[in-house]
């Protein structure tokens, strides 16, 4: 089981631009990379959590990423109501990074309401979309379904509850079965008199 | 006094015969706790990165009591001492987890296994088998007290599996050309191929071997 929060911890890794308001010429050697140099008014890459902290220390402006400008994401919208599957997004992350952004450098971000609006209409969209799918694939019996650029945070939406009712209903049909068998070969003894004509509706 | 962090990564590198950057180490951990989190088994230990990240995050603590506290760096490298350190433990404890829950198949299985290929680390192993004397005494305690007839308790009613059935969703890491996934409803087997860069639902028990191959990341 996934928590939201730990989402947003993987979220935290992706790279971002910032502008710091500080010098300081070496470069930071994280074990997950190697960032800077600093110099204050010139854009620089990092991990989202390092934006974050900066930020909060006041140390740095942080540049919201192309995709998240609204005529941007009214255009990713349109293409999702348009095409039948999920499409492709810029980021795996689109709502927690727009939160986390939002949240703790609202100053840094122009229309911020307005994106914040738009990117809840692509989630609202896309999660409609997912539901729709896993009701058609239940009702026709499936195995195996293609999730492709389906996010984290949207597969984390239907988790537990879809993969739980999958297996649930895979070992109510293994029993169904295996007492049909003991049908078939006549050693009924134990089959209880319902169990052979019920069957579930898929 | 300022320390290069990149002259302690490399030094670690040269130890390691595979040569691999410490970044490499963190995202193979990542990968390793996703798995994890989402498998239903036990999956084969990976104690060497785990351990490696440990003596990174070692040196580093080392080297970051030297640095004056004003640096601004000082604060980013506690930051993600932390989030590795969340993400070690996180990994841990899910296998704990499991380890408690199908303890006795877990034990059983790994019975089969070879040294090389074992499943748990040497120290999980020792825990699993304390943790399944322990739960032994403990009935034994209990059941003394009940009537004679129901006063032993055999394997299979001690026995929790974990269900490999269940579904799981997953990231191809490379084009795999054939997965065969077992029709329960319809009594038959399906065949299909998975791209490179897809993302699929289906049961665990048909991408199992590739999870442990690494060519299939749960998600």
């Amino acid at each position: 089981m996934m928590h939201p929060a730990e989402i947003e911890f993987m979220a935290e890794n992706e790279i971002i631009q910032i502008v710091p308001t500080f010098n300081h010429a070496s470069h930071v050697h994280l074990i997950c990379g190697s960032y800077g140099p600093f110099r204050a008014g010139l854009p620089l890459n990092v991990p989202i959590w390092v934006a974050l902290n900066l930020r909060q220390k006041k140390t740095c402006r942080i540049l919201a990423p192309e995709w998240m400008a609204v005529d941007k994401l009214q255009e990713r919208l349109e293409e999702e109501k348009a095409s039948k599957f999920f499409t492709q997004l810029p980021t795996n992350f689109y709502l927690e990074i727009t939160q986390m952004l939002l949240t703790v450098a609202s100053e840094d971000i122009p229309q911020g309401n307005d994106i914040k609006t738009a990117v809840k209409d692509l989630w609202d969209l896309r999660i409609a979309k997912l539901r729709s799918s896993v009701d058609l694939f239940i009702k026709e019996g499936r195995v195996q379904a293609s999730l492709n650029h389906l996010t984290p945070m949207e597969i984390n939406s239907v988790r537990p509850i879809f993969p739980d009712t999958l297996d649930a209903l895979m070992t109510l049909h293994e029993h169904i079965n295996s007492s049909d068998d003991r049908e078939d070969s006549s050693q009924s003894s134990v089959a209880t008199p319902s169990s052979t004509s019920f069957s579930l509706s898929l | 006094m300022d320390i290069d962090v990149r002259e302690l990564i490399d030094e670690e590198d040269d130890d390691n015969q595979e040569e691999m950057t410490a970044q490499k180490v963190l995202q193979n951990v990542e990968r390793a706790w996703l798995n994890e989190k989402f498998s239903p088994e036990i999956l084969p230990h990976q104690t060497d990165y785990v351990d490696c990240l440990l003596e990174q995050i070692k040196g580093m603590e080392g080297n970051l009591a030297k640095l004056s506290k004003t640096d601004p760096k000082v604060d980013l490298h506690k930051l993600e001492l932390e989030r590795i350190k969340f993400i070690i433990t996180s990994y841990l404890r899910t296998r704990l987890k499991k380890i408690e829950s199908f303890c006795v198949s877990v034990l059983e299985e790994e019975a089969t296994r070879s040294e090389e290929d074992a499943y748990l680390s040497p120290a999980e192993f020792k825990f699993a088998k304390e943790f399944a004397l322990n739960a032994d005494n403990h009935f034994d305690t209990i059941l003394r007290h009940m009537p004679q007839l129901y006063n032993k308790l055999d394997r299979n009613k001690k026995i929790i599996e974990p269900n490999l059935n269940s579904f799981v969703f997953l990231k191809c890491n490379k084009h795999i050309d054939s997965v065969i996934i077992k029709n329960t409803l319809e009594g038959q087997e399906e065949e299909i191929v998975l791209e490179d860069g897809s993302q699929h639902l289906m049961p665990y028990n048909s991408v199992a071997e590739f999870v442990k191959k690494g060519s299939v990341q749960l998600i």
